[in-house]
């Protein structure tokens, strides 16, 4: 606990600041931790609440602007690169602007608290037309409430932290066997998977000249060309293939009761 | 996809490069239509 009581003491004002505006730019990195460690600095008179808190509260509101606008002018494309741990980034952009729209403006202020939310809250403001002086009030208002929040546990539970680091340093062998062995069942897992799914060998690939070169043949009526894209790409003025369909990905048991099954199936997407 | 398709009896094929390699080698494209579009809700 003193060694980083003392880095916090060399260099507790510009850690905070970086941590946070890192986190507000959808990295991944701890800025709570960051601002309960601040805090508990600030209780052995290392740091000074104001500072603190200015310094944290310009991060989070220059991180946040800046997706609020790559929000406003990228839409999908930065929505879907911040859903991407997700198992399906199409689903979880357009549950999280549901979500956000239906509980209203308002979720900016708690929206830090809220894991996932908090990267997303952001960008998601600039895709769905929020007017940026209301964005920036609402950000203004929970950027104050999260720093708060955490210096004040960090400065109320300095002790406690101390003896939390050191117990986490004396369970740190048995947090090691642990961690290997999680990643052996991951590794395990994975075998398993891609064993069975081998079975289904490669789906055959096919190059457009020969596409067309069938079509031209007279063809077809055998085939269905099928766009696979996610609607992200569908903005106003996208084309596709002539005489394609589309079927939603996040549907295909639905979607296939729909597809001819005596053509020859051929997916693309960009 | 392609897997799951062929595991429901069709019989699928991937086009290489998809739309941009159509497109570059010249195919004959169309508008997506305006009932396919989705958009995410606003607050203007």
């Amino acid at each position: 606990m003193n060694h980083l009581l003392l880095l916090m003491a060399r260099h507790g004002y510009f850690l905070t600041f970086a941590i946070l505006l890192a986190e507000a730019l959808g990295l991944p990195f701890p800025a709570s931790i960051a601002l309960v460690t601040a805090g508990a600095a600030m209780a052995s008179h290392l740091l000074m609440f104001p500072n603190l808190l200015f310094g944290a509260v310009l991060a989070l509101l220059l991180g946040d602007s800046l997706l609020f606008w790559l929000g406003r002018y990228s839409g999908w494309a930065l929505l879907g690169f911040l859903c991407r741990v997700s198992m399906n980034p199409e689903t979880c952009i357009l549950r999280s602007a549901e979500s956000f729209y239906k509980r209203g403006k308002a979720t900016l202020i708690v929206a830090k608290f809220i894991p996932g939310v908090n990267s997303m809250a952001a960008p998601l403001a600039g895709s769905m037309k929020m007017r940026f002086s209301q964005f920036l009030y609402l950000d203004l208002v929970g950027s104050l409430l999260y720093a708060t929040t955490y210096l004040l546990v960090g400065y109320l539970s300095r002790d406690f932290l101390a003896v939390t680091l050191n117990s986490i340093r004396a369970a740190g062998r048995v947090m090691e066997v642990l961690i290997i062995g999680a990643l052996m069942i991951y590794a395990i897992y994975r075998t398993v998977q891609f064993l069975k799914y081998r079975k289904y060998g490669m789906v055959p690939r096919v190059e457009v000249q020969d596409l067309a070169a069938r079509l031209a043949a007279g063809d077809a009526d055998k085939i269905q060309l099928v766009d696979v894209r996610s609607h992200g790409y569908y903005d106003i003025g996208a084309e596709r293939i002539l005489g394609s369909i589309r079927i939603e990905p996040n549907n295909l048991d639905e979607e296939a009761k729909n597809l001819p099954k005596g053509k020859d199936i051929y997916l693309y997407c960009t | 996809m392609a897997h799951l398709l062929r595991e429901k009896g069709f019989n699928t094929f991937v086009i290489v490069g998809g739309l941009s390699a159509w497109r570059k080698a010249g195919g004959h494209l169309e508008s997506v239509p305006k009932n396919d579009l989705i958009k995410l809700p606003t607050f203007a």
